[in-house]
């Protein structure tokens, strides 16, 4: 009943602005249709029927009983609140900021003051003036973190020397998992939901070492163009959300979904949710942020791994041997060898050495009574240098994350197997792979979702499905005298298997593990040992399993990518025969947009060669 | 995604401090979170965390001294391992957050620095030295010294 009443006044006042703007007539009901409104609320057209349903998963979220599917009567309640006299935290327009900023200028509402203390001592500690998109970068050796992540820093004004960004506060929204979850119930409840997520402010030093020192992601800091009424609309809004639970699920309402709702309502007809379909990747969001001309400035943070391996790598080739043998306790910090060298070069000797050290303690575990000790007496000796001038620090790559290829593949091939002739279609809405072109992807990294492999045989006019890859990742990382990372595969899916007498679809799972080494600038040699499972009643046993190896060469640019080497499989249980094989597959880049692709395969198995090519267009977008 | 969402159970365990302000910036950020007494270096992420909480670790806490020095105090409690570097090598970003969090005028800025190289001995006279303990010298080193004592006077 009250809520009627207070809705009076608000309908009357309405019918008087009607005329003042006839260009745009709206009633309630119009306006709570209206895509501002719809942002605020988090709504989304329901799937079947005309109705809307919040994604917000919080009772506490609405005003209104049924404001979870009804933005009018949500709109309604909201209307009567913030007009009703009142004072204090709990007050709707102390809940709900961002609705009230908007109504108000919507309907040119004179609104009662309301004092909301808490609100107001929040966004004075938040001090914002501008907010930056920040990237964290995938890392080579966790594919998964392909994905990358994103967060929102909130800039203080950058007026006087008393301003440091570190200290500056992020929003970020995450799943809330318990601590306690296993893997598999947490990869469950990611993909199906489950978990609550939850919108968090934290120092951004926080983030720099989550990101930076620890996973070793370089962040890319996306400047946003947003004036300051949107950004105070922006944290109006992340003070609404708050503490609102929205359930979290990995491919689309993720970290990503809900800062891009966060933009969508600073500067309504943005409208970035829109560019969301079935998944939401980081990357992705934030081209779509970049297309949008939301972007005033981007800088580049590399991560410790790069910094260090950057300030590692610019040493003259003897004292990367100096640092080396220092940071494994060969040669001690104030040893002459390390005394003879100019102050500048000591300098950058211990600098590289003792980030080096620090990079290890973080990333292998070295253990702290040998790291701790080196690393205090390397500090110390190098306090002892003075002005020394800092080396270079790494340099920006050429492209950034977001200029990358378009991460959905579609090809189309023509080749043949055995003098058979076919065409292909290839499929791949995710993600990259190491032959595609590599600007903005890490090199020798590769992370397949989903590809559907469909082959046409023009010779009986038969459709076969060649391959289904579920996942398939593989990262080659090189190593050197101070990484020794591992290179390693995994794989599922299903495939097409020669059982002698005829190609079966079956289902497989591979993996394998080795090393990877640099022999030039670009091109590097890799050495896997690997195993394949495959099962299938068409196999004499049932199932199949092959330990094997693949030696090969990669060579990566951003002209052309080239994949050669030879693979050997032992099948040992149904089989019994090897299969061995050379083979070396070329992409050659037109832009990012296109690859003209050529594979070929040479096979030796059940005693008998038989050859597999195929050339084609590969298209990105 | 897994490292992901590690990083999302953080932010759980320290977002509601948020909502507390009352000691500067640093209590702002670390009040309620489960504390460290991190060993100078080497020793951020190794199991050498301890259960109690920072404010034990120093005699710098309290909302009564000077809310600069606590800010320092607990930048320094996470970053230990950076700022000993900066401060190794006269300059950084981590060390350029300390001068703000004190208060450094631009014009000390740069004696700021070398007094804290110059003595990066006694400020960290071993890798055990706590994040503390490096605190309590650097505001006895800062209270010696003419243009800089006024950035730590209580």
């Amino acid at each position: 009943m009250g809520y009627m009443l207070r809705l009076g006044p608000a309908l009357f006042w309405l019918a008087l602005t009607v005329p003042v703007q006839a260009d745009t007539p709206r009633d309630i009901q119009t306006l709570s249709q209206d895509p501002a409104w719809l942002t605020l609320g988090h709504y989304q057209p329901d799937t079947l029927g005309s109705g809307f349903t919040s994604q917000a998963d919080d009772p506490d979220f609405f005003l209104s009983g049924d404001g979870k599917h009804s933005p009018q009567s949500e709109l309604e309640a909201t209307l009567a609140a913030i007009q009703r006299p009142g004072d204090g935290n709990g007050h709707a327009q102390c809940r709900f900021p961002a609705r009230t900023t908007w109504l108000r200028k919507k309907l040119e509402l004179s609104l009662p003051g309301v004092n909301c203390p808490a609100y107001e001592e929040w966004t004075e500690t938040l001090n914002t003036e501008t907010v930056t998109l920040v990237f964290a970068a995938s890392y080579l050796n966790s594919p998964s973190s392909m994905f990358g992540h994103t967060f929102l820093r909130l800039d203080p004004p950058q007026e006087d020397a008393e301003t440091n960004l570190l200290l500056a506060n992020t929003i970020s929204y995450a799943a809330d998992a318990a601590a306690h979850d296993s893997e598999i119930l947490f990869a469950y409840k990611g993909i199906f939901g489950g978990y609550p997520g939850i919108t968090t402010v934290q120092p951004y030093y926080e983030k720099i070492r989550l990101y930076s020192d620890i996973e070793h992601r370089d962040l890319w800091e996306y400047k946003l163009n947003l004036t300051q009424p949107e950004v105070d609309l922006m944290l109006a809004h992340a003070w609404e959300i708050r503490d609102h639970n929205f359930d979290y699920y990995f491919f689309d309402e993720n970290c990503a979904y809900r800062l891009l709702a966060l933009i969508d309502v600073a500067r309504p007809g943005t409208d970035l949710l829109d560019e969301v379909s079935t998944h939401a990747i980081p990357s992705d969001t934030v081209r779509w942020v970049v297309d949008k001309d939301l972007v005033a400035g981007v800088y580049y943070r590399p991560s410790a791994a790069t910094s260090v391996a950057y300030s590692l790598e610019t040493l003259p080739d003897d004292h990367q041997t100096l640092a080396a043998a220092v940071a494994n306790g060969y040669v001690e910090p104030g040893a002459e060898e390390v005394r003879v060298l100019s102050p500048e070069e000591r300098a950058h000797v211990l600098d590289a050495t003792y980030d080096y050290v620090r990079y290890q303690s973080e990333a292998d575990g070295w253990p702290r009574e040998f790291a701790a000790p080196l690393s205090h007496e390397l500090l110390t000796e190098r306090s002892r240098i003075d002005n020394a001038e800092a080396p270079a620090p790494p340099p920006e790559p050429k492209i950034r994350d977001d200029q990358g290829h378009d991460t959905f593949r579609a090809s189309l091939g023509a080749g043949q197997l055995a003098h058979r002739e076919f065409t292909q279609l290839t499929l791949r809405p995710a993600y990259h792979d190491v032959l595609d072109p590599p600007a903005g992807y890490r090199a020798g990294a590769q992370l397949q979702f989903l590809r559907l492999d469909a082959r046409y045989y023009t010779d009986n006019d038969e459709l076969q499905l060649e391959q289904l890859i579920g996942v398939e990742i593989r990262s080659l990382s090189p190593r050197n005298q101070f990484f020794s990372p591992l290179s390693w595969q995994v794989g599922f899916g299903g495939r097409r298997t020669d059982t002698g007498t005829m190609r079966v679809l079956t289902p497989y799972l591979e993996g394998g593990a080795g090393g990877s080494w640099m022999l030039g600038k670009q091109i590097q040699a890799f050495a896997i040992a690997t195993a394949d499972l495959e099962i299938d009643d068409d196999l004499r046993r049932g199932y199949d399993a092959a330990p094997g190896a693949d030696l090969g060469l990669l060579h990566q640019n951003n002209r052309f990518s080239l994949l050669a080497g030879t693979r050997t499989k032992a099948w040992i249980v149904s089989s019994q025969h090897r299969q061995d094989q050379v083979y070396a597959r070329g992409n050659w880049h037109l832009g990012r947009d296109f690859s003209v692709f050529a594979e070929f395969t040479r096979e030796d198995h059940y005693d008998r060669y038989q050859s597999t090519w195929q050339t084609g267009l590969h298209a990105y977008f | 995604m897994k490292k992901l969402i590690a990083g999302a159970i953080l932010l759980g365990a320290s977002s509601m401090a948020f909502a507390q302000p009352g000691c500067g910036i640093g209590a702002m950020v670390w009040k309620g979170q489960s504390g460290i007494a991190p060993h100078v270096l080497a020793a951020t992420t190794n199991g050498t965390f301890g259960n109690q909480t920072f404010g034990m670790t120093t005699g710098t806490l309290g909302c009564q001294t000077n809310q600069a020095v606590q800010s320092m105090a607990m930048y320094m409690d996470s970053n230990i391992d950076k700022v000993a570097r900066d401060m190794s090598r006269g300059n950084g970003e981590n060390l350029d957050t300390l001068a703000v969090l004190l208060g450094v005028d631009a014009a000390d800025r740069d004696t700021f620095r070398k007094v804290l190289q110059d003595n990066f001995a006694t400020i960290f006279p071993s890798s055990d030295t706590t994040s503390g303990e490096a605190v309590d010298a650097i505001v006895a080193l800062l209270e010696q010294n003419d243009s800089l004592s006024k950035y730590v006077a209580a």
